[in-house]
């Protein structure tokens, strides 16, 4: 039998993003997760990895300027009527 | 910028708001303007040069998104479908303005590790690879220090920092609420270089948090 597979953290962390949109092929998915299962550290970096998401998610952008809204607004009128 | 996130309000129905533009109810052009404007804004700066460009280019792009809208035949995501118009409307203005930043550009450089080397442990060692130290537990941190206005801010100037193809593809995919396919359909990248660029930009977040958290 050959040596366990197994990843390390270092590995780990440049795997989460794929973890995370679900794009890994599975037996690296498997072999992630089996990692998590037993690694403080890297259960840790996920968590954090999520909560950096979640934040970057309560960033909102700027609405639609005034002139621009307006000048749309027209175009649309035009464009109904034509 | 404010607090409300974008990202529940994009599932509302878009065939309904698409069958009320058809129609021609203004609100429904207004909402879906809203909905899509920052998107277009900065998918547009990346193709031309000037913000009053990439401002032209949006409006551009509605005209077609109106005269087409009986076209479209949700295939694709309603998103997909006017970034793909704008995209088009971009790149034809974009040629004419001679945008100096080639657009091979968004190719991920060289490697650039998610976490710093140091912080794992050598060949050497009898675990190689292996954390030194952990990362902080930050579910016990108190839930007022993650909502902070001062937290955000430091997020919002790390993403500020970024290098342009990181800084677009977070913003589309993490405060746009974007799916991979659309940043791919908009920016015109593999899959594979969406998600390298997702990863450092979200990497390099991670850090300006873990250094203001934990430091």
């Amino acid at each position: 039998m050959a040596e366990h597979e197994h990843i390390s953290c270092q590995e780990v962390v440049e795997l989460v993003t794929g973890y995370l949109d679900q794009t890994l092929p599975p037996e690296e998915a498997s072999l992630f997760e089996q990692h998590i299962n037993f690694c403080d550290g890297c259960e840790w970096y996920l968590d954090q990895m999520r909560t950096t998401i979640s934040t970057v998610g309560r960033i909102t952008e700027e609405d639609v300027p005034p002139d621009t809204r307006e000048k749309l607004l027209t175009a649309f009128r035009e464009w109904k009527r034509s | 910028m404010s607090e409300t996130g974008l990202h529940d309000r994009t599932a509302v129905d878009e065939s309904e708001l698409v069958a009320r533009l058809r129609a021609g109810d203004e609100r429904a052009f207004e909402a879906l303007v809203e909905r899509h404007y920052p998107t277009m804004l900065a998918v547009a700066r990346h193709y031309v040069k000037t913000r009053a460009v990439a401002e032209e280019v949006v409006q551009e792009a509605w005209l077609g998104v109106l005269n087409g809208i009986d076209r479209f035949q949700g295939r694709s995501s309603l998103r997909t479908w006017i970034l793909r118009i704008l995209v088009n409307t971009a790149k034809t203005r974009g040629e004419r303005e001679a945008r100096t930043v080639p657009f091979a550009s968004l190719a991920p450089e060289d490697d650039e590790p998610a976490v710093e080397s140091e912080r794992f442990r050598g060949a050497d060692d009898p675990f190689p690879g292996h954390w030194r130290a952990y990362p902080g537990n930050w579910q016990r941190l108190p839930d007022e220090v993650l909502a902070a206005r001062e937290t955000l801010d430091i997020v919002i100037a790390t993403i500020h920092q970024l290098p342009a193809p990181q800084r677009i593809v977070i913003t589309m995919r993490d405060i746009q609420g974007c799916d991979s396919e659309e940043v791919c359909e908009a920016l015109d990248v593999s899959e594979g270089n969406q998600r390298v660029l997702l990863h450092r930009a979200r990497a390099k977040v991670r850090s300006a948090l873990e250094g203001h958290l934990d430091g």
